[in-house]
């Protein structure tokens, strides 16, 4: 059994399921991400799990122990919220001790393990500040001292880092890692961004409309998604409608609007089927030489890669190139495609499931 | 920024004067050596001030006035701060309704106010108590108090309660310590209000009033109506001078605008 078990959780409003029968595990000392749209029911999830949100129907299992009984107060988590939710009228310090307050810890044993949260998340130097006289990148860093503080079993973030500018976002995300492993709390993080997600965890939890969608190590996610909206929501993807016409051992036969393809074995009935291909899979080669062809449409500079999308027979397809100079083919050229077979995912029909 | 033009500089400082103008004549007069009305005054003289003292029921309404603000805006604030808790964060039935009820004082003619006060407290049988005028002034006051507090419970972020009791406070020990000083401002902001709502209210007691709960307005008011003397200008100047200071202790404490623009997160 896992450190922290969901079976089945449910929640409805009314005629709405907000959370439909979700299950997954957390071990322990592992850093695990809820990732999904907004509207999708992960906050409503962790909500459940803090205590705040009465469960519908299933089961909140911590350390082998049924939370429903439990009630919010005595459930021993440390939550940091999207809002931070500091006590404007407490400095730092008695922002941070009051957890312990509320544990009846005692005054010396209270000012030592607060001196050494904030030493954790480097804000010593602060303790007597107002938390109004602080930017939002410390009063996060408050705010995760004041969760960790109390040594919990658990630590639930809900999108903590949705209100940084981006820059800050990526400081506080190698902060954040840091601070999980030094502290060994087993940890979930509820966020939309999935970048965020993929750089921060052990584990990404994907939900969608309530639902499980997959729930796997960032990079087995990325590479196997399992279904269309894992593809498209993790990084970028291409998404065609296609035949599996046939498989055999090494590969699978595939009909993309007359075009005739190879894919990998895929685990599907013959019939129509999705397929996803990453853009940074795609490659520019010589004329003969390609799958497909098409017109250059757009091309947007990011950086370090240039964005292209390709007019195909197929429909329109992204395509990332690493900016090596100078762009590699200009609107209104025509280029030709080609990828690896194993690079195309073939993924049931949506909704069809 | 934009700076402003000589318009409406102009414009500010008349609005100004003309709010100000009625006080300072007031105050002005207060200072007269003579015994009418006279402004600007002929000279500068204390006499009307020592007559104060020379009226003791000028000093024992001013006393009742003090005690009934007292009383009647902690009440109010006593009442209204669970009840804009309820109106500000619950979803119930009734909850317009109730916000509605609370606020009606403001909307009913004062005039009608006094004279159903009147008829009430005769039905109940504490007309001419201090009671039944307390009571009646908690009435007028509650909506002045609700706005300010309900200003701040909607600015109260629901999450830092539930932080307090993820930590492990209990419904207690989290409204002491996290949701009444978050909302302080706006309770300290709407007694104040209250109080000089109280302490000046006019139209509604010189209908409830007896001989022996006359307030210092109603006093004045009479006092006005019999002979025209500048006795009510520096009765008026001691009323003032003693709201400004407790404006200026307020905003010492607190800060004025915050309070009475009703901003309860920071």
């Amino acid at each position: 059994m896992a450190f922290l078990d969901l079976v089945n959780l449910t929640k409805t409003y009314g005629t709405f399921t907000a959370v439909d029968s979700l299950s997954f595990s957390v071990e322990r000392g592992s850093f695990v991400s809820l990732l999904g749209p907004s509207g999708c029911g992960k906050t409503t999830t962790l909500q459940m799990i803090a205590g705040f949100e009465e469960v519908s129907s299933g089961r909140i299992l911590l350390n082998g122990r049924d939370l429903a009984a439990v009630p919010a107060r005595q459930r021993g988590l440390g939550i940091v919220f999207q809002t931070y939710a500091l006590f404007m009228h407490m400095t730092v310090a008695e922002n941070v001790a009051f957890g312990l307050e509320m544990r009846k810890v005692d005054r010396a044993e209270r000012k030592r393990r607060v001196a050494e949260a904030l030493d954790l998340v480097h804000l010593s130097h602060l303790a007597d500040r107002y938390p109004r006289a602080m930017s939002g990148g410390q009063r996060q860093r408050v705010a995760l001292a004041r969760a960790l503080v109390i040594q919990p079993e658990l630590l639930l973030l809900d999108e903590p880092l949705s209100n940084l500018d981006a820059k800050l976002r990526e400081e506080m995300q190698l902060e954040l890692r840091r601070i999980q492993r030094e502290a060994g709390v087993t940890t979930l993080l509820v966020t939309h961004d999935q970048s965020e997600a993929m750089a921060l965890s052990d584990q990404v939890i994907v939900m969608e409309r309530g639902r499980l969608q997959q729930a796997a190590a960032p990079f087995d996610a990325y590479e196997a998604p399992q279904t269309s909206f894992v593809s498209g929501f993790l990084g970028k993807s291409n998404s065609l409608r296609g035949r599996l016409s046939g498989k055999g051992p090494e590969g699978s036969a595939l009909d993309l609007g007359g075009l005739r393809l190879q894919g990998p074995a895929a685990d599907l009935p013959p019939g129509e089927v999705e397929l996803a291909l990453r853009p940074e899979r795609i490659e520019l080669v010589a004329e003969g030489e390609g799958l497909v062809s098409g017109t250059v449409s757009e091309q947007v500079f990011l950086g370090d890669q240039w964005l292209l999308k390709v007019e195909t027979p197929l429909g329109p397809l992204l395509i990332l190139r690493r900016n090596t100079g100078r762009p590699e083919a200009a609107p209104g050229e025509t280029v030709h495609l080609s990828w690896q077979r194993d690079h195309l995912r073939i993924l049931p029909v949506e909704g069809a499931a | 920024m934009r700076r402003n033009g000589i318009f409406a500089k102009a414009f500010c400082a008349l609005f100004a004067l003309f709010m100000l103008a009625p006080i300072l004549v007031v105050i002005g007069v207060s200072f007269t050596p003579t015994g009418y009305l006279e402004f600007p005054p002929s000279g500068l003289s204390l006499r009307w001030f020592r007559a104060i003292l020379d009226n003791p029921d000028f000093i024992a309404a001013a006393w009742i006035s003090l005690k009934l603000a007292l009383i009647a805006a902690t009440l109010a604030t006593v009442l209204a701060v669970p009840a804009a808790l309820a109106i500000g964060r619950g979803s119930f039935r009734g909850r317009e309704a109730l916000q509605a009820l609370f606020m009606s004082p403001l909307m009913v003619p004062t005039v009608v106010l006094g004279i159903a006060f009147l008829r009430f407290l005769t039905l109940v049988g504490i007309s001419g108590t201090f009671t039944g005028m307390m009571l009646c002034h908690v009435v007028i006051v509650t909506p002045f108090i609700l706005r300010l507090v309900l200003a701040s419970v909607v600015g109260l972020d629901a999450a830092t309660e539930r932080a307090a009791v993820a930590m492990g406070a209990s419904d207690w020990t989290v409204f002491r310590r996290i949701t009444l000083p978050t909302i302080l401002p706006g309770i300290v902001g709407g007694w104040v209000l209250a109080f000089i709502t109280s302490f000046d209210e006019l139209t509604v007691t010189v209908f409830i009033a007896s001989p022996s709960t006359t307030t210092l307005p109603v006093r004045m008011f009479s006092h006005i109506a019999q002979t025209t003397d500048p006795l009510v200008a520096s009765v008026s100047t001691v009323a003032i001078l003693f709201t400004v200071a407790l404006m200026l202790t307020v905003d010492r404490l607190y800060g004025l605008d915050k309070l009475l623009i009703g901003e309860g997160k920071t």
